[in-house]
């Protein structure tokens, strides 16, 4: 039985007779992603109009030839989005095990964003109609809208988790405190490291090529976490053990680098942190907010388009439709990054977008 | 124009100066005529950045309303008319007409929908609120007294207890695939504490916003105390449910169900009316929305011409380029002039020929008979300009290769009867078949089709065979005498053994017009029928491949490329002559010189017949066989025949090194005595002459890469490129130049050993056709006919739908199919690799047809 498996495995093609059928369509999809010509020509547009026209020319064709002039932002970022789901969904319904589970692994990420926009939105007292359209389409499920019912993390484990997928990232969470601003951003964060941990080791015991590219990304996606977990938590009242809680363990980090970044006081630190990692130390420097340097945040995104290009250079695995949708939300990023420096006549920063290709 | 079969037109770069006002309607009878192929002068340019932009966005603006009306059009199920007028292009000022009637149609129509929706919503509410006021009813029948409260306690306040708890309840509407989850949510956050009852609506309800029916079901929730209500109500907002109020007694629940349904009834009118109103204005607006669409699309597609044009430093007129046949060169003119007296401007417009260096494009005029066999070439490649076309040649060899592959009477009457309906019916089946692909595609060959099922009968009725059956037309020759041998068979069957020499067995003269039907029957058919074929495809193949190469001296003489007469053309035809035509000689004369019967005498008897294929080799090879037998004294079958083979091998081996050698050091020769005389600086060559020479040298320098470059080189800017497009010329590598030549000549003369061989296909894929129907006759047909009993007239019934099925889509479709593929590659490998280039880049003239017509097939 083992030297069958190992035989199945070996034979990198067997992949095709799932998987091949879908492989070929995310790769033709990737070959429509924008180029740097594209965008050379994207941030020449005088105004929306033009920028329509251009997109037209390229493999969006006619995505927003329904809607009437004068366009906004946001009806370019909606029908991009729009665009991008309808072709997640149909390879989606044509996917077989494991591919399949593979793709709703990567749904989830998107249902704990969505569960916290809301709860964030009911404390604020807002109605759940006017958040649903905010919700990114790819996390809605069933019982989605009924989530205000909960008012401490127990019922909404208890009256809405319970029957999604993400029950089971909910383990760690569960407390009787009421649900406020600082409470709902720790939920985020554990869920996240749960799920983050799930998908690695999913994609670990897929094994062959699938692991070989998904666990350096979604190791860096751990990493990128902690990094900015630690960041962003310097002058909050969140505790240092409390935070040391919400770093994903599955990341290069683990587990002196988290354990040095539990520790640490001020960015200097983390800095520091970052210093033992080749990888991540071309990040920390020259990333700052003086102009004319990038964010770390627009480091970590490049790294990332990086790494997604790259999972294109193999075959046969399940990576490339990850890599593919956060190809294009970064291209979606950019052109909705570009259309507002248009529309807001603010051109001195339009250049900032990430080259994809 | 009659030549433009037999080569692609002549065509000539043409600069047109129209003046501002003049140039829209010019460009829009230009595009009526499409005969003009505009060249992109501003490529360098942003597509947004383009003079028209304006007017391309406006357009899209409409076509964006257009569309809006057609789905809803299409969605109330209404006709859009088609009554095929073409509708000219509206002026530029009429634009603003169009957009303002579009404008009011839409702000109409999303009025009317809008309100539609209202209504719909209200509808849809109070139908919800019906069904819940009728559910109630149904769910508290056991309610006794009418007028007591629903949410009274039901069991009685002991004087002991607190206050009496009041029950509450809440009854809403919800779709019904969510009620599953709904229920078990319910019961998870009230822990039980709740009752609920749900209630199917047996009528689909409509959707006021998707307007796609959907399923509901009405609920009642009970439950006590205020905090739970709060819960429950949470819930049925989360899940999308619709709660409506429903009052506690059943006399007040009648009451309002009473009003509910007058208000309904109300609601229907109105609904009614709103809908008629839409209708009116979708009708109203379905009948002209096609020649709409056509208007606002030549006015998109004239802007987009005219960006492509270069305007002039003053502002007063724009100047384009284009590619125009020689012959219409006159109907532009025209078109032009029609164009500017519509404008009312006194400018007239210049239409100036250009010389130029670059590569015209190629056009064939067809007409619907050719088309499909160019069609057929163009796949191969788009001919170089003014190339010999191998399309007109198609015509018939691609039939007529394609029916000796084919060859059954039976076969090719169904082939030729489905494609003679086609093209009878062509007028008629044109819409019919747009829409599906596969019907296109067939309908698109219907004249190929109709060819190759008429050629086909005339093989089939050349090799005798009709459904595997032969047809006794003529009388055949052949009779069973008296003194036939009998003999049995290795399987213990009788046969007879007819000898020509028999007067009482052969009549003395063949069978006048094909093969004999006695073969259909003998036992040593297929050795007969093999031996035939094989030769026939074997001399049909030299045929066509001489017809090939001959026609590449066409190509020569044109491009006065005179070397590769010399070192292409006559080597090429020696060595195919020496070898594979001397082969088809002796297959010809073996078959005249060789015989059974008292016309031959021993030594031509069929028994001392040698082996053409065995000569063949053994000339080749320069080995000689002793005579199969003493009495036939020699191998070879005319005196001096040896020599004569040896000379031919000789020729032939002599050949290969002419075709590969000279022809390099010849051109190297040409350019160093062209270097020498012309003065370095830069020359200009009278037009004519130097699409000529031009066009040779550099086709010869380097065949592949100098004209791959001209469809590029054709959107490079013209004016300033007029004299340097002959770049190429200046640029001599000899390196590669042998190098090409090389490859040329072992390509051409292991080409000529294989693509021989690979004629053969001509008789395997006959004689697998010819098995494989007799096979089905004998399998299944038979079957039911040698059976004598009365249960085999039914049989034959059944036997023959099963035969006449399989006969179609096997034999005629799929076989069919397997015998054009085989005569398509016969043509692009065998035949076109002998003189075709195919370099050239199609003609596109700028045309509205493909608007009126989306079809590109029509």
């Amino acid at each position: 039985m083992f030297i069958f498996q190992n035989i199945i495995i070996m034979l990198d093609s067997a992949f095709n007779i799932d998987c091949g059928y879908l492989e070929g369509l995310v790769r033709g999809f990737r070959n429509g992603i924008l180029r740097q010509h594209d965008y050379l020509n994207l941030v020449q547009c005088e105004s929306l109009d033009d920028l329509k026209l251009h997109l037209q020319s390229t493999d969006y064709g006619s995505f927003l030839a329904n809607e009437a002039s004068p366009l906004q932002v946001s009806v370019i970022d909606d029908k991009l989005r729009e665009k991008l789901v309808i072709e997640f969904q149909h390879m989606r319904n044509h996917a077989v095990e494991p591919l399949a589970t593979f793709m709703d692994y990567i749904t989830y990420g998107y249902m704990i964003d969505n569960i916290v926009l809301l709860i964030t939105g009911a404390l604020h007292q807002r109605p759940i109609s006017e958040l649903m359209p905010k919700c990114h389409p790819l996390g809605t499920f069933d019982q989605i809208e009924a989530i205000n019912v909960a008012n401490t993390s127990v019922e909404l484990y208890n009256a809405v988790l319970v029957d999604t997928p993400l029950a089971e990232f909910f383990g760690e969470c569960v407390s009787e405190q009421d649900l406020d601003e600082l409470n709902i951003e720790i939920i985020r964060n554990t869920l996240y490291k749960a799920y983050l941990e799930s998908f690695y080791n999913y994609c670990k015991n897929l094994g062959g090529p699938t692991a070989e590219v998904m666990c350096p990304i979604l190791a860096f996606e751990a990493d990128r976490r902690a990094f900015i977990i630690t960041v962003n938590s310097f002058g909050t009242e969140l505790t240092k053990e409390d935070r040391a809680k919400l770093y994903p363990t599955c990341g290069r980090l683990y587990p002196d680098g988290l354990a040095a970044l539990a520790r640490a006081d001020d960015p200097e630190n983390v800095k520091q942190v970052a210093e033992f990692y080749a990888e991540y130390r071309a990040l920390f420097e020259g990333a700052g907010n003086n102009p004319g340097e990038k964010t770390l945040e627009d480091k970590f995104f490049e790294y990332e388009v990086k790494l997604n290009v790259n999972a294109f250079m193999h075959q046969f695995h399940c990576g490339v439709f990850y890599s593919y949708l956060r190809l294009k939300e970064q291209e979606c990023r950019n052109i909705v990054w570009i259309s507002e420096c248009i529309a807001q006549k603010h051109r001195a920063k339009i250049d900032n977008y990430i080259p994809i290709l | 124009m009659a030549a433009s079969i037999f080569r692609s037109e002549e065509m000539s770069l043409c600069q047109l100066f129209l003046s501002s006002e003049a140039s829209y309607n010019c460009v829009a009878e230009l595009g009526e005529l499409g005969q003009v192929q505009f060249r992109d002068l501003n490529h360098e340019v942003n597509q947004f950045q383009r003079k028209f932009v304006n007017e391309v966005r406006r357009c899209d603006e409409m076509e964006r309303i257009l569309h809006y009306l057609e789905v809803q059009i299409k969605n109330a199920d209404i006709p859009i008319a088609d009554d095929g007028d073409n509708p000219e292009a509206p002026q530029p000022k009429e634009m603003v007409n169009l957009e303002a009637t579009f404008e009011k149609l839409e702000n109409e129509l999303r009025e009317v929908n809008s309100n539609a929706e209202a209504l719909d919503r209200n509808f849809l509410e109070l139908t919800e609120l019906k069904h819940v006021l009728e559910s109630a009813k149904i769910f508290l029948t056991h309610e006794s007294d009418p007028t007591a409260s629903l949410s009274q306690s039901l069991i009685a306040t002991d004087e002991g207890k607190n206050e009496p708890q009041q029950l509450g309840f809440l009854a809403g509407v919800i779709p019904r695939e969510k009620l599953a989850m709904f229920e078990r949510m319910l019961w998870r956050v009230t822990r039980g504490n709740a009752l609920f009852k749900n209630h199917d609506i047996e009528t689909e309800l409509k959707d006021p916003i998707t307007g796609h029916m959907v399923r509901k079901c009405v609920y009642l929730i009970f439950f006590q105390g205020e905090k739970l209500k709060m819960k429950v109500k949470k819930i049925c907002e989360g899940c999308r449910s619709t709660l409506y109020p429903c009052p506690d007694t059943a006399a007040e629940r009648e009451e309002m169900l009473a009003g509910v349904k007058t208000r309904l009834a109300d609601l229907n009118t109105v609904l009614s009316q709103t809908s008629d109103h839409r209708q009116r204005v979708l009708v109203a607006s379905a009948k002209h929305l096609r020649s709409w669409l056509i208007k606002v699309r030549k006015i998109k597609a004239i802007y987009h011409a005219l960006n492509m044009f270069n305007v002039d430093v003053t502002n007063k007129c724009l100047i384009g380029e284009g590619w125009v046949p020689n012959d219409d060169l006159v109907r532009v003119k025209e078109a032009l002039r029609a164009g500017t007296e519509k404008s009312g401007t006194s400018v007239e417009p210049i239409l100036n020929v250009m010389d130029t260096t670059m590569a015209p494009p190629t056009y064939h005029r067809t007409n619907k008979f050719t088309s499909g066999f160019q069609t057929l070439i163009e796949a191969y490649g788009v001919a170089t300009y003014r190339e010999v076309n191998p399309g007109l040649y198609t015509c018939a060899t691609f039939p007529f290769l394609f029916a000796v592959m084919f060859g059954d009477l039976g076969h090719g009457i169904i082939m030729f009867l489905s494609a003679l309906y086609m093209v009878l019916n062509e007028k008629k089946l044109a819409p019919i078949v747009r829409n599906s692909e596969i019907a296109r595609m067939i309908f698109g060959g219907r004249y190929i089709i109709f060819m190759m099922g008429s050629f086909s009968m005339y093989t089939g009725f050349i090799y005798n065979d009709f459904f595997s059956k032969s047809v006794n037309v003529f009388g055949s020759s052949w009779h069973i005498g008296e003194n036939a041998t009998l003999g049995v068979t290795t399987y213990g069957e009788h046969e007879y053994m007819l000898s020509p020499d028999n007067t009482e067995d052969y009549v003395g003269y063949p069978y006048a017009m094909g093969l004999d039907p006695l073969w259909q029957i003998s036992i040593n058919k297929i050795n007969f029928q093999n031996s035939y074929k094989m030769k026939i495809s074997i001399i049909i193949g030299v045929i066509h491949m001489m017809f090939g190469v001959c026609l590449s001296i066409i190509n020569h003489s044109y491009f006065r490329r005179y070397v590769n007469i010399y070192c292409e053309f006559i080597p090429q035809v020696v060595f195919l002559m020496s070898l594979f035509g001397y082969l088809c000689f002796l297959v010809f004369f073996k078959w005249f010189m060789y015989g059974d019967g008292p016309n031959f005498d021993e030594v031509h008897g069929s028994a001392c017949a040698p082996s053409v294929l065995i000569t063949f080799i053994n000339m080749v090879l320069n080995k000689e066989d002793p005579p199969a037998d003493p009495k036939c004294v020699s191998v070879y079958m005319f005196s001096g025949q040896k020599l004569f083979q040896q000379v031919l091998v000789i020729l032939a081996i002599i050949s290969v090194p002419i075709l590969l050698i000279p022809k390099p050091f010849i051109l190297k020769h040409q350019h160093k005595k062209k270097m020498s005389r012309r003065p370095l600086t830069e020359v200009v060559v009278d037009h004519d002459e130097q699409a000529a020479t031009g066009g040779s040298t550099t086709s010869l320098v380097s065949n592949s890469k100098a004209t791959s470059a001209s469809p590029k080189g054709g959107a490079a800017p013209a004016s300033g490129g007029g004299g340097h497009g002959h770049g190429h010329g200046d640029e001599f590598d000899f390196g590669e130049i042998f190098i090409h030549q090389g490859i040329h000549t072992i390509e051409y003369v292991l080409g000529s050993v294989s693509h021989t061989a690979s004629y053969l296909r001509l008789w395997a894929l006959s004689l697998a056709h010819n098995q494989l129907s007799e096979v089905l006759w004998n399998m299944v047909l038979k079957i039911g006919l040698v059976s004598d009993s009365t249960a085999g007239s039914v049989m034959v019934f059944a036997l023959f739908a099963a035969w006449a099925f399989l006969t179609v889509s096997i034999l005629v479709l799929m076989e069919g199919l397997s015998a054009f593929l085989h005569t398509l590659r016969l043509h692009w490998v065998e035949f076109c690799s002998k003189f075709y280039a195919a370099e050239g880049y199609i003609f596109e003239p700028f045309t509205f047809k493909s608007i009126l017509n989306p079809d590109p097939n029509e």
